[in-house]
C-alpha cells in the first residue's frame, strides 16, 4: 500500500503548484558527473519533477542538476558536515535519501516505513548529526490492516549514515506526536520542534524540554502558534522557528483587544543557547524567517513580502514587493545575500542590507514547492 | 498526480447516475457483496466487518465504495458499485428525519456556512470537510474509532494543520470525539427503526412541480412519475413553463434509495440534470441542478395528485404591487374549489384550472399590504406579498465562492449566481426593522465592486471576473498564475456584488459577496 495518497493540506498545495509549473522548462541538463569545487559557495535545492539542483553563487547560476529516484515530495534537504553528501526526505515523506553531490551518485537510502504493512511518514523531521556519522528521523506510522487502519506511537529513529542503500534504524526511542523540524547540536543533542522544542539524547532517547511551546504559559500571551517545516542550516548556526501570538492588554486576557505579534524561537547548534522572544508586530503571514549573519539584531521574514526587522525596537525597519510568492529564505556565508527559495523554479536573489532584488536563477524543471534548501561552502 | 486521479474519479461520480442500471435482485446484490468485500472483511455472526456497523446516505455509500477502488484495489464495475450502493443505502441508510438540516451536503449547496453547536465538533471534523459529511453517517463507538484511525493514517498532516497543531488532536479525537459522536450519531435509533418499519412512499403519478434558479427565474409544471424497469425505478416526464411564458421541458429515470431519497437524471431542454429529492407523504423538496456545472441548481418543491394531498406549493409570481393587476399562477396539488386571494385582491377572471394549476386574473388596491394566505379550496400554504412601494434590496445569496477554474486545469469554472429581493417597509413604514417583509425576486442591474483596500490594489474587478449585468451570473476568470498581475497571482478576488433595483427615478442598491476561490482540487459526491 506504499503508494496510497497522503493528503492534508501540505500535499494538495504542492501537487496543485506542480500542475501549474510541470512543463515549464526541461528537467536535468548532462552535468552530473561534474564535481563541485572546494572552497566555493553554493546552494542546492530540490524540485519538480525530482531534480536536486546546485547553484554555484558566484556566478549565480545552476551548477548541476542531480535525477532524484522515486516520487517528489517533500524535497527537504539537510547538508552533511563534509559539505559533499547531501540529504533529502523526499518520495511523499516516506523516504530519506543521501546524495554524493560531486557525482550525483546515491549513496543512503532509508525507508521510513518498516515492515510491509506499515506506512510512516516523517514530517519534514530528519537532520545529520554534527559529525555527519548518523541521520536522526521521527516517523508516523501507521499500520494497515486488512479492513481498518491503526496509527502507531512516533519513533525517533537513528540511522548510520554508512548503513547503504538498504538502511535500517540502529536505535529507536519514543517521540511524542506531531513532531517536525530538528537540527544537530554540535555537542551531539539534536533539538527536535513539536507540542516543545525538545533536546534529544540520541543515545538513550532521553528528551527535555528545551523551549517550551505548548507548554509555554505566560498570563501576557496567548498560546503560540508555530507552523514551520524548514529546517535551514544557518551560517550563525541558528535554529530558528518564527511562531505567532498575542499580547493581552491586561489580566482580562481578551483576543479581542490583544495585540498580535510575531516572535522566534532560537537555539544555537554551537553554544547550546536559547532564546524565546516576540520581534514584531504580526501584520503580515511569513513562511520562514532568519537571523542576519551579519547583525544578531535583525532578523527577515518571508512569504508575500521580504521584510526586516530590528528585533531590540521590535520593529519592521524595511520590505521589499516580490515578483511572487517565495517560502523559504537563505543566506550565503558573508550575510550579504538573500536567496528565495521555493514555491515556483526561481530563485530571487536580493542585497541583504538594501532587500533590493539583484538577481534571479531559474531552475531547469518546475516547483521547488514546500522544499528546504540549504547554502554551504564545499 | 495521485490527486488529480482521485478528484477525477469522485468527480465522475459526483452523483448517483441511473443511466443503464440493471434491477438489482437482492440475493445478487448479498453474492456480489460477499465477493467482493470479503476479500479483505470479515464475515462473523454480527455482518460483515465494518461495512455491517455503518449507517449511511446513498452519496455516503458511493464514496466509501469509490474509495475501496480509488485507494485500495477494489475491481468492480459501474453497473457492480450502483448495485452495492442501492442494496447497503436501502438497508443500512438513514430516516428522513436524521437527515434534517444537512441535506444541503447531498443537494450539492456548496455555498453552504455551516453552523454547529459543538465547537469541538467544528474544529476536530468540519475543518477539513462539511461536518454534514459526518452528521450523515451514524456508527457505534467502535467504528468512529476505526474512523479516526483511518484520518490520521491517511491524511498524516492532519495533526500538523491549524486547529490540529496547538493541541493533542489524536488523543482529543479518540477520547473526546468518539464517545460524542457515537452518543449524538448512534448506529441504532429509534426513527430508523420506525422508518424501516413504515409502507412505502406512494412515488408513481403526477406531481405538481414548482420551483427558482437562481440567475434565471421561478418555474412550474407537472412531472409525470411512471413505473421504470425495475424495483424502485422510475421514468419522468415533466412539462412546464418558465415564469417569463417558455416552456420547459424534461425527461428522464430516476431511482429511489431507502424508501425516499429521490436521484432524478433527466434532461432538460438538450441540458442534463440532476434532481436530489426528498419524498415523503405525497411531497418531493429538495435541489435540481446541471450534471455538469452543479452551482447552477434550482430549489425545487412537488405535491403528488392523490386522494387527501391538496396543497398550494407556489403561487408565480410571489408578490403584486398594491393597485395593480396581474396573472397569476396558483400552483399545487388537488386545486379544486373556490380561490382565496388575500383581502384587498380581487379576482378578475380564471384564464385556465386545473387540479394542479389555477391561473387566475386579479387586481389589488392601493391599500393592500403585507403577505397573505392564498387558497384553493381545501389546498392551502401559498402566499402573495402585496407591497406599495421597495424599501430595501437584499442581495441572495448574502455571499457566495466562485472558483476560476479552466485555462487547461483539470477543473471547470464555478459560477457565483444571485437574485435581487426586494423587501417592503411593513407597516411603521421603516426598513431595517422587524415587520419588513419580502416582496420577492425582482429584475436588477448587477455589477462588482472591490470588497475591501486588497481588493482595489489588486485590480480584483479587472481580473476576477465577469457579471453579467442582467441575470446576476458572475463568471470567474482562468485558473493558474497570471503573470500580468501583481506578484503574478491567480485570478482570485473578493468582490462586493451589487444589485441596483430602479423604482420610478429612485435606483435602490443591495450588497453581497463574492470570494472567487483557488479550484477545488478534490471534489467528492459530499462535500
Amino acid at each position: 500500500m506504499k503508494k496510497t495518497m497522503i493528503g492534508g493540506a501540505l500535499r494538495r498545495s504542492a501537487a496543485a503548484l506542480a500542475c501549474l509549473a510541470a512543463g515549464v522548462l526541461p528537467a536535468a541538463a548532462a552535468n552530473e558527473a561534474r564535481p563541485l569545487e572546494p572552497g566555493s559557495e553554493y546552494l542546492m535545492v530540490a524540485n519538480y519533477p525530482n531534480n536536486l539542483n546546485v547553484v554555484d553563487l558566484a556566478s549565480e547560476s545552476v551548477y548541476k542538476t542531480c535525477p532524484l529516484p522515486d516520487a517528489f515530495g517533500p524535497g527537504t534537504t539537510q547538508i552533511a558536515p563534509d559539505r559533499r553528501t547531501a540529504y533529502i526526505l523526499n518520495n511523499r515523506f516516506g523516504t530519506i535519501y543521501g546524495i554524493d553531490l560531486d557525482t550525483c551518485r546515491l549513496t543512503f537510502r532509508a525507508e521510513m516505513s518498516q515492515g510491509d504493512n506499515e506506512r510512516a511518514k516523517s514530517i519534514a523531521s530528519f537532520t545529520v548529526s554534527a559529525d555527519g556519522k548518523e541521520v536522526y528521523a521521527v516517523q508516523n506510522p501507521t499500520t494497515i490492516h486488512r479492513d481498518h487502519y491503526r496509527v502507531g506511537a512516533p519513533r525517533f529513529a537513528v540511522y548510520d549514515t554508512r548503513a547503504g542503500l538498504e538502511a535500517k534504524p540502529v536505535r529507536v526511542f519514543p517521540a511524542p506526536r506531531q513532531a517536525n523540524i530538528m537540527q544537530a547540536g554540535e555537542d551531539g543533542s539534536v533539538y527536535l520542534a513539536g507540542p516543545n522544542l525538545y533536546k534529544v539524547d540520541v543515545n538513550t532517547g532521553a528528551m527535555t524540554v528545551a523551549l517550551p511551546i505548548r507548554d509555554w504559559q505566560r498570563s501576557t500571551h496567548a498560546p503560540l502558534d508555530v507552523l514551520y517545516i524548514w529546517p535551514v542550516q544557518t551560517p550563525t548556526r541558528d535554529f530558528t522557528i518564527l511562531y505567532t501570538t498575542a499580547k493581552y492588554q491586561d489580566d482580562k486576557q481578551d483576543m479581542a483587544t490583544a495585540e498580535y505579534q510575531y516572535g522566534y524561537l532560537n537555539v544555537n547548534l554551537k553554544s547550546g543557547e536559547t532564546e524565546a522572544r516576540e520581534f514584531g508586530p504580526l501584520t503580515e503571514i511569513y513562511f520562514t524567517g532568519l537571523r542576519s549573519p551579519k547583525d544578531r539584531n535583525i532578523v527577515y521574514g518571508l512569504l508575500h513580502r521580504l521584510t526586516k526587522y530590528d528585533i531590540a525596537q521590535q520593529k519592521l525597519v524595511q520590505a521589499a514587493e516580490l515578483d511572487h510568492t517565495y517560502y523559504t529564505v537563505l543566506s550565503n556565508q558573508a550575510g550579504s545575500r538573500l536567496y528565495l527559495t521555493g514555491t515556483f523554479n526561481d530563485i530571487s536573489i536580493h542585497d541583504a542590507d538594501t532587500l533590493a532584488k539583484v538577481g534571479q536563477v531559474k531552475l531547469p524543471g518546475g516547483d521547488m514547492s514546500l522544499g528546504t534548501g540549504q547554502v554551504f561552502v564545499r | 498526480m495521485k490527486i488529480r486521479t482521485l478528484a477525477t474519479a469522485m468527480g465522475s461520480m459526483a452523483a448517483l447516475g441511473v443511466v443503464l442500471a440493471a434491477p438489482p435482485a437482492h440475493a445478487s446484490a448479498e453474492a456480489l457483496i460477499r465477493a467482493k468485500c470479503l476479500p479483505c472483511h470479515t464475515e462473523t455472526e454480527d455482518g460483515i466487518s465494518r461495512i455491517s456497523h455503518q449507517r449511511k446516505t446513498p452519496e455516503g455509500w458511493l464514496m466509501s465504495v469509490a474509495r475501496m477502488q480509488i485507494v485500495h484495489g477494489l475491481k468492480i464495475t459501474d453497473e457492480e458499485r450502483r448495485t452495492v450502493v442501492k442494496h447497503l443505502a436501502d438497508r443500512q441508510g438513514l430516516a428522513p428525519s436524521e437527515t434534517t438540516g444537512v441535506r444541503y451536503a447531498m443537494e450539492r449547496r456548496l455555498n453552504t456556512v455551516e453552523a454547529f453547536e459543538s465547537e469541538k465538533f467544528t474544529k476536530m471534523c468540519a475543518r477539513c470537510h462539511s461536518g454534514a459529511r459526518v452528521m450523515l453517517q451514524r456508527r457505534p463507538a467502535a467504528e468512529w474509532e476505526h474512523l479516526v484511525h483511518f484520518h490520521l493514517g491517511q491524511f498524516p498532516t492532519t495533526e500538523y494543520q491549524a486547529l490540529g497543531r496547538d493541541r493533542d488532536w489524536f488523543g482529543i479525537a479518540l477520547k473526546e470525539m468518539v464517545p460524542e459522536l457515537a452518543s449524538k450519531l448512534p448506529l441504532q435509533s429509534e426513527a430508523w427503526k420506525q422508518w424501516q418499519a413504515r409502507a412505502p412512499q406512494t412515488v408513481k403519478g403526477e406531481w405538481s412541480l414548482s420551483g427558482h434558479l437562481t440567475g434565471r427565474g421561478g418555474f412550474s409544471g407537472v412531472m409525470k412519475v411512471t413505473a421504470g424497469e425495475g424495483r424502485d425505478r422510475y421514468t419522468l416526464a415533466f412539462d412546464g413553463r418558465w415564469d417569463d411564458g417558455r416552456p420547459m421541458q424534461g425527461r428522464g429515470r430516476a431511482l429511489i434509495y431507502t424508501g425516499y431519497e429521490w436521484r432524478g437524471d433527466l434532461v432538460v431542454d438538450g441540458t442534463p440534470m440532476r434532481q436530489v429529492f426528498a419524498v415523503e407523504d405525497g411531497m418531493m423538496r429538495g435541489r435540481m441542478f446541471l450534471r455538469d456545472q452543479d452551482e447552477v441548481g434550482a430549489d425545487v418543491v412537488a405535491s403528488l395528485q392523490q386522494a387527501g394531498n391538496s396543497r398550494v406549493l407556489a403561487v408565480h409570481p410571489a408578490y403584486l404591487k398594491a393597485g395593480e393587476g396581474a396573472e397569476l399562477r396558483i400552483v399545487g396539488s388537488g386545486l379544486a374549489g373556490e380561490v382565496t386571494l388575500p383581502q384587498g385582491v380581487k379576482l378578475v377572471g380564471t384564464v385556465k384550472r386545473s387540479a394542479t394549476e389555477v391561473v387566475v386574473r386579479v387586481q389589488s388596491d392601493a391599500a393592500a399590504r403585507g403577505v397573505h394566505a392564498v387558497a384553493v379550496g381545501k389546498a392551502s400554504g401559498g402566499s402573495l406579498a402585496l407591497y406599495d412601494s421597495i424599501a430595501a434590496v437584499k442581495v441572495s445569496p448574502a455571499f457566495a465562492v466562485a472558483r476560476i477554474g479552466g485555462n487547461g486545469t483539470p477543473t471547470a469554472k464555478v459560477e457565483a449566481r444571485f437574485d435581487a429581493e426586494a423587501w417592503a417597509a411593513g407597516a411603521d413604514g421603516k426598513a431595517g426593522t422587524e415587520d419588513d417583509f419580502r416582496i420577492g425576486v425582482v429584475p436588477a442591474k448587477w455589477s462588482v465592486e472591490p470588497f475591501d483596500e486588497a481588493a482595489v490594489r489588486d485590480q480584483d474587478v479587472e481580473f476576477a471576473g465577469l457579471m453579467d449585468a442582467a441575470s446576476g451570473v458572475f463568471v470567474p476568470g482562468d485558473a493558474g498564475p497570471n503573470p500580468v498581475r501583481r506578484m503574478s497571482a491567480s485570478n482570485v478576488g473578493n468582490l462586493k456584488v451589487v444589485a441596483e433595483v430602479a423604482q420610478g427615478g429612485e435606483r435602490l442598491r443591495g450588497e453581497g459577496q463574492v470570494i472567487v476561490a483557488p479550484p477545488r482540487w478534490n471534489n467528492p459526491p459530499l462535500p
